[in-house]
């Protein structure tokens, strides 16, 4: 197996274009501020990156994530109930409706390829046939 | 700009920011033309009309199970699918739909031997074709190298030469993940303490919102605040299109549901057992062995993509035993390669000589 590898760099940072004085000393003290403010952001946004990447906060964000998928849960659940109780089609209801539906949906589709198969089956055997007729009535 | 200047124009500013926001909705993404050739459950697969067809073999197009296919045309002039037209493919794309609780027990299982599986034959049925190339990205690059690795006893032709017996004769894999555990994911998902199926049991389906914030939260200050000040300062320094900013942020901000029998399945691949790579995964008692992967194959990674980063994509090239292998090593992020403005001057049209030279009867 030959591997092709077409690998670029990324392309060459262009030299900072040379900064030109403003008209007013407010729009230079812009000027001044913007590179200084984008420096502290970028090192925010590694110090951040360092948080996130540590294992202690992996193991709050999952257990976060548990906490709240298992209050979801609570919560639908106590909805299903009290819409159960007053005789209303639940949320879970709905589901299991849908649920039937895919099912016979697969079976619908099975059912499909089958048919297709088939048919496809008896479209190359009557052309085998047509052939097989044609050549004997052509052969001498 | 003095103070004074920069004050005066500040509630106009503010006025604009706001209305940017809240029009983001309103985008129209995915808009070329197309028609409905399959649907399954939640499963669609389109055709894309053409009148300029130049190549035998048919395009199918599969994305991730988080976010939406759109990507792959988000808005006219900046639409791979518009662009591959152009060079007179014949293109499909599967859209896996946007689950709820009822697909809920939908596992990987189902995506690779039903779904995408019945997205090929009816890609090949309609098109007329015997063979097709699989265009697959993220999550949907992982599915299509699991549907070309995955064996299949039935097949007389496979039991009889020991190779998989595909219709797919190209199949190209945008920045996809095979071994996750070097990934940040792995450091919050990879612990055993962590129950996925409790939570997915729990949650039946994961929230799109909840992917949503924690693929942000990969790099939370760039997410959560760096992209709002850009488009702060880009209507306030002129620069700011609306046309570029609004088609991307609308489907960012579109996560469909993830089931959550298949994410749990992912998360366990993907970021605790390494078993892709090992040749461990089974779908319905069948083994996805990516060394049956045989096709003339082309891996596109991105040396800045912090999703499915490259090292866990690389190993794809110890495991394959295609003739054909190409690999596009770029500059970019996750998304930002395939879909960012760069890339339809730079990627698309060596994807697009890639298939082209493969493509023909």
């Amino acid at each position: 197996m030959a591997t092709r590898t077409n690998s670029r760099p990324p392309p060459a940072k262009q030299p900072d274009a040379p900064r030109v004085a403003g008209p007013t000393a407010g729009g230079r003290t812009a000027e001044r501020e913007k590179p200084l403010y984008e420096q502290v952001e970028s090192q925010t946004a590694i110090a951040f990156e360092e948080l996130v990447s540590k294992p202690s906060f992996g193991r709050l964000l999952a257990m976060t994530g548990e906490n709240v998928a298992a209050l979801a849960r609570i919560g639908s659940d106590s909805a299903d109930l009290a819409l159960r109780n007053l005789r209303l089609a639940s949320r879970a209801d709905m589901t299991r409706l849908a649920r039937q539906l895919h099912r016979t949906e697969d079976k619908l589709e099975r059912v499909l390829q089958e048919v297709e198969a088939l048919r496809d089956q008896l479209a190359s055997a009557d052309t085998a046939n047509h052939d097989s007729r044609r050549n004997g009535v052509d052969r001498p | 700009m003095s103070v004074i200047e920069r004050i005066a124009s500040a509630p106009s500013e503010l006025f604009e920011l706001a209305n940017v926001l809240l029009t983001t909705d309103a985008a129209a993404i995915g808009v070329t033309p197309r028609e409905v050739v399959w649907t399954h459950r939640g499963t669609t697969l389109y055709r894309y009309r053409s009148s300029q067809r130049l190549h035998a073999v048919p395009l199918l197009l599969v994305f991730a199970l988080i976010n939406r296919p759109e990507i792959f045309d988000l808005r006219p002039g900046a639409s791979l699918i518009e662009f591959l037209l152009k060079e007179g493919f014949d293109v499909f794309l599967v859209d896996w739909g946007v689950p709820d609780e009822e697909d809920a027990d939908m596992g990987l299982e189902d995506y690779v031997c039903d779904e995408l599986h019945w997205a090929v034959r009816e890609t090949l049925r309609a098109s007329g074709a015997s063979e097709l190339s699989l265009v697959g990205w993220c999550i949907g690059a992982t599915l299509c190298a699991m549907y070309c690795g995955l064996e299949q006893p039935d097949d007389p032709r496979a039991a009889q030469s020991g190779e998989a017996v595909t219709p797919v004769r190209n199949l190209v894999l945008l920045t996809m993940p095979i071994d996750g555990r070097g990934s940040r994911y792995a450091t919050w998902v990879g612990d055993e303490d962590f129950d996925v199926e409790r939570v997915a049991e729990a949650w039946r389906v994961i929230p799109g919102g909840a992917v949503d914030f924690a693929n942000k939260l990969l790099k939370p200050v760039s997410n959560f605040w760096t992209t709002y000040r850009r488009l702060a300062d880009g209507i306030a320094d002129g620069t700011f299109s609306r046309s570029s900013y609004q088609p991307m942020a609308k489907w960012i901000a579109d996560n469909p549901p993830f089931p959550g029998r298949a994410w749990a399945q992912w998360i366990r691949m993907m970021y605790r057992d390494d078993a892709l790579a090992r040749g461990r995964v089974r779908l319905r008692g069948n083994r996805v062995d990516l060394a049956r992967i045989d096709q003339n194959l082309l891996v596109v990674t991105a040396a800045a993509d912090h999703i499915a980063p490259r090292a866990g994509t690389m190993p794809i090239f110890d495991l394959v035993s295609s003739e054909d292998v190409t690999h596009f090593d770029r500059p970019g992020g996750h998304i930002g390669l395939i879909a960012g403005s760069a890339a339809a001057n730079d990627i698309w049209p060596e994807l697009g000589d890639w298939l082209a030279e493969r493509s023909d009867r």
